[in-house]
């Protein structure tokens, strides 16, 4: 397109280019303000490869080394794709592809010359603040984001601000001001532009797994509860359930082996086929009362399983329920998901258990843990049915000495139930929760072990429920004639207060100094800073509510409220009209000049008087002192005076002599002085 | 950077229409009449990148990508905005033009002021395949930059339209305007400088100033030197004494130099050069002189006035007056 012009400078002359000193300091700084959140996940030398890369750089524009040869680039290149390829676990994924560019970027510092280099290490700079957005979304991040903008923004704008002046201040100020003017509209086009579904699949950031895993062994939810990390937030439609009824199921452990309880292994995977929300199947649970409405953003836990109470009715798209009534997600959770669903408290689940689950969730290893078994059978036969059963044990863990602590003693490898249900007798829930699944399957009744989170904290500013990582919890559920799958919380017959009041109320007072976490239980008795914390934690979940949730169906159900009818007319008008609006601002800004300061009144009467002499060809050039304008006026005279001087006096005392009171008869003395002279010339021009 | 014009502008219809849009005039307030507006290849660059930003956001899901790729989208129509307003209002103003010599640059001023308020940053201009200028409007509201065009030919030059482009803020956008000033320049003929000027010097009956070479009067014989002329050989002392001599004449010279066009050699430039070259010599000897020109006879007279006024004849020679 030879329209287009290229905006290279002065190596077209032939003379050595370089990029404006305070540019190039602020494309330095932003280089490193842009990488540095990726140091969490790119190998650490690619940093170290940048430094040198950005000393090399400073080394030349003080004159001091060169630009690296060629061969010595083409050997650091090499090098470093090949260093990224080894120390990546997966060439495909986004963290060995994040780590590719960040060294092409800190590598491009040393060849960056001409100022169409600086332009492409700016807009890779850009690219990157949007790429760390992947790994992390959080308000700090964005803060974070907000600053880098303005830097590698203030970096662009020094390359063209060529006035003599220019200082780092002065470009980053001005780049400032520039990013708060797109910020409106930016937000119009936040809300207005279609979110669409993703066109192809990308593979997606890792990221640390935390919280609950597909296996559960002895003392792994203790661990958990040193986190203070949020799990998710749930808002509730309706009011809030009671505390112990927030039981957030989220795996179901039915296999036990080697003192670890197992998701899954079930026969075939048919049987665990998700079954889509819209074609509910036969064997899915009535739906009874009224549905609790409520809807949840899931933190990311790289996996699909989602946290939902009791029997969950998805609602919506994107989740799905399982054989084993689990809610789950299309794919891994790696980004803040947002996802409705109801709960059914009451609904009878699998009243009629088919033969093969009722073996699957009977099943024990052969000869483990024989003390345990010998128990069961022996307290079986003491009972009368399978309920009484299920009390005894309840009350056998009531009455005998059995502890909750956070630190349980290491058990026995090969019989680790035996050892904790007559040897330890001190245990975290998912201790109490194995024991007792073991003890229902030993008799033949079918049990199985559940992980979730129980409770929550209520924040009072926003009414939300808060879910972390010490909430984690385990239980179980056992099948019954009739009654279909029943929750029980052997947790709840050894401290009651767990379930009623949270892990902080259940614990001693040595375990409670165990956790580190922070908690807004621990600003029990300081309002002020527990008032701080909630404010910090609802800036969160709002955050999390409407920017980072902010999906196609959160924006539909908005744009419903704002307009009415989502048609794309009424959006497109919508949008218009914001830009407009956004765009109007920054118009006024740009263009609003204030009222010119008014004039001295001499100097009034001497442009007046200027402009009059205009009509007889005399005009004043800009470079003209008034004294010298009245000399060439008066030669232009028929007969030139000498009073012109007084008149030059007059008007230089009222202009510049603070002493000079500018009175009116001064001015008028002025006035008509000026007035015959320009008469004089009027009338020659004219003869 | 040297000015050039794109394919576009290189049509005679653009330069008509430009004609039309913006009349010839010494002074010029740019207004959105006179400003065009266009994104640079960066401007499509950051385009490229914002596509590839919304692409990513819609792959991945990710709101705060979606940020990212609109605060760029609003960053560019908030320049177009900035880059507008940064020519906008500037007031150009012819205020001078030099003169100078074939070869040589001319130099012409041209004021750029500004309204009060924000100052303007990266303002350049130029003439078209010439270098541009910056415009120092960021503190000051008004300045002269001095800009210069070669001159091929004498007579009038006329530099054509004056660019006056920016980028600022971020080089997204360019701005520009191509204004005429009305500006012209005279340029006289390269001056050629001879060894001797006084050979084609018109002469005069009598005077004080004794030309040595000159051939009037018999003034004293010596030894003949190659290069004398054969007809002040006196052969009669040859035949005597075998001994070439030759008489030395000497002419009377008027001081009052008169270069004339008819008696310089070479084509009319190589002529109107010499006679430049005379006119410059002359000029800074202090000596009176004149020129003849065919149909011009400019007296003899001393001064800067009297010298311009002869190197204006002598680059207008033979050019019709507009």
């Amino acid at each position: 397109m030879a329209f287009l012009r290229r905006n290279e400078p002065a190596e077209a002359l032939g003379v050595g280019y370089q990029i404006p000193r305070n540019s190039l300091a602020l494309l330095m700084v932003a280089q490193a303000v842009v990488v540095l959140p990726h140091a969490a996940h790119i190998t650490l030398w690619i940093i170290g490869v940048g430094f040198v890369c950005g000393c090399w750089r400073w080394m030349v524009f003080q004159g001091r080394w060169d630009y690296p040869q060629r061969w010595v680039k083409a050997l650091l290149v090499v090098a470093s794709v090949i260093g990224v390829g080894v120390s990546g676990k997966n060439v495909f994924s986004l963290e060995t592809a994040t780590g590719l560019l960040i060294v092409a970027f800190a590598l491009k510092l040393v060849e960056m010359k001409s100022r169409r280099d600086a332009y492409i290490v700016i807009h890779l700079c850009y690219f990157i603040i949007a790429a760390e957005f992947l790994f992390d979304q959080s308000i700090g991040a964005a803060l974070y984001g907000v600053l880098a903008m303005i830097i590698v923004t203030a970096a662009f704008v020094g390359l063209h601000q060529l006035h003599t002046r220019v200082r780092v201040a002065t470009s980053l100020r001005t780049a400032a001001v520039l990013v708060s003017q797109a910020v409106p509209l930016m937000l119009v086009l936040f809300l207005f532009f279609p979110r669409v579904a993703p066109l192809w699949s990308v593979p997606l950031p890792g990221g640390a797994r935390t919280g609950i895993s597909d296996h559960i062994a002895p003392g792994d939810i203790a661990a958990l509860t040193r986190s203070d990390d949020i799990a998710f937030r749930a808002v509730f439609d309706g009011a809030i359930p009671a505390m112990r009824d927030l039981y957030w199921r989220g795996l179901v452990y039915s296999n036990f082996a080697q003192g670890t309880w197992f998701v899954g292994g079930l026969p075939t995977t048919a049987d665990n086929m998700p079954v889509q929300a819209g074609g509910l199947a036969s064997f899915l649970p009535k739906r009874v009362g009224t549905p609790i409405d409520y809807q949840v953003l899931l933190e990311p836990t790289q996996e699909s399983w989602l946290f939902a109470l009791d029997v969950a009715a998805p609602v919506g798209r994107g989740t799905a329920l399982t054989r084993d009534f689990r809610l789950i997600a299309d794919g891994p959770v790696h980004s803040v998901m947002h996802y409705r669903a109801q709960a059914f408290a009451g609904a009878a689940t699998d009243v009629e258990l088919p033969e093969w689950l009722r073996r699957r969730e009977t099943q024990l290893p052969p000869g483990d843990n024989p003390r345990i078994v010998a128990f069961a059978k022996d307290l079986a036969a003491r009972s009368s049915d399978q309920q009484t059963y299920l009390d005894n044990v309840l009350k056998y863990i009531r009455t005998e000495p059995f502890y909750y602590t956070l630190n349980p003693p290491t058990l026995d490898d090969a019989h680790s139930v035996d050892s904790f249900w007559f040897d330890s007798r001190r245990g975290f829930c998912s201790h109490f929760a194995g024991a007792f699944v073991y003890l229902a399957r030993a008799v033949g009744i079918p049990a199985r072990m559940i992980g979730g989170y129980q409770g929550g904290e209520v924040n009072p500013l926003t009414g939300h429920l808060v879910v972390r990582q010490y909430d984690a919890h385990a239980w179980t559920e056992v099948w019954l004639p009739g009654r279909g799958w029943v929750r029980i919380d052997p947790t709840a017959a050894v401290a009651p207060a767990r379930i009623e009041s949270g892990l902080n109320a259940a614990l001693s007072e040595t375990d409670r100094a165990v956790l580190s976490s922070v908690t807004a239980g621990h600003f029990e008795g300081v309002p002020g800073l527990r008032d701080v914390f909630y404010l910090f934690e609802s800036m969160q979940h709002r955050w999390n509510m409407w920017v980072v949730g902010y999906d196609t169906e959160i924006q539909a159900r908005y744009l419903a409220d704002l307009l009415g009818e989502v048609t794309p007319t009424r959006v497109g008008l919508a949008m218009l009209l914001g830009g407009g609006l956004s765009l109007a601002l920054v118009v006024l800004s740009l263009f609003w000049r204030r009222r010119p300061e008014p004039d001295h009144p001499a100097q009034r009467i001497f442009r007046r008087f200027a402009d009059r002499l205009v009509r007889s060809g005399l005009v004043r050039r800009p470079d003209e002192t008034p004294a010298r304008f009245l000399h060439r006026v008066n030669k232009a005279r028929n007969r030139p005076t000498t009073d012109v001087a007084e008149l030059v006096d007059q008007l230089d005392a009222l202009l510049y002599n603070p002493d000079v009171e500018c009175s009116q008869q001064a001015l008028r003395s002025l006035r008509s002085g000026l007035r015959r002279l320009q008469l004089d010339v009027a009338l020659r021009a004219r003869a | 950077m040297a000015v050039e014009l794109s394919a576009f502008e290189r049509s005679p219809r653009f330069s008509r229409w430009l004609d039309r849009r913006i009349p010839p005039t010494r002074r010029i307030t740019l207004s959105q009449q006179s400003i065009f507006i266009f994104p640079t290849l960066t401007g499509f660059l950051f385009g490229g990148l914002i596509v590839l930003l919304i692409l990513g956001a819609i792959n991945y899901q990710n709101s705060l990508v979606y940020g990212v790729a609109f605060m760029l989208g609003s960053l560019f129509l908030v320049t177009i905005l900035y880059t507008f307003r940064n020519l906008s209002g500037l007031t150009i103003e012819l205020v001078g033009a030099g003169v100078g010599y074939v070869g040589e640059d001319v130099e012409f001023q041209v004021r750029v002021s500004r309204p009060k308020g924000k100052g303007r940053e990266g303002v350049q201009l130029g003439w078209l395949g010439a270098i541009t200028q910056w415009a120092e409007l960021y503190d000051s509201e008004a300045c002269t930059v001095r800009l210069f065009v070669r001159a091929e030919r004498r007579g009038w030059l006329d530099p054509g339209r004056l660019l006056i482009e920016t980028q600022y803020p971020l080089g997204l956008l360019r701005a520009w305007t191509w204004v005429d000033l009305g500006a012209r320049a005279l340029v006289y003929p390269q001056p050629i400088f001879l060894d001797h000027p006084e050979h084609i010097a018109r002469r005069g009956d009598d005077g004080e100033l004794v030309d040595p070479q000159g051939s009037d009067d018999f003034n004293d014989m010596r030894k003949y030197r190659p290069g004398d002329p054969i007809r002040h050989v006196m052969w009669r002392v040859y035949a005597r004494s075998d001994e070439l001599v030759v008489k030395e004449y000497t002419s009377y010279l008027d001081p009052r130099l008169m270069l004339d066009y008819d008696r310089v050699s070479g084509g009319v430039e190589e002529r109107l050069s010499r006679l430049t070259g005379m006119t410059l010599s002359a000029a800074r000897s202090g000596r009176e002189f004149g020129l003849i020109l065919p149909g011009v006879r400019i007296g003899p007279s001393i001064g800067d006035s009297h010298r311009d006024s002869i190197l204006r004849a002598l680059a207008l020679h033979g050019i019709p007056q507009a």
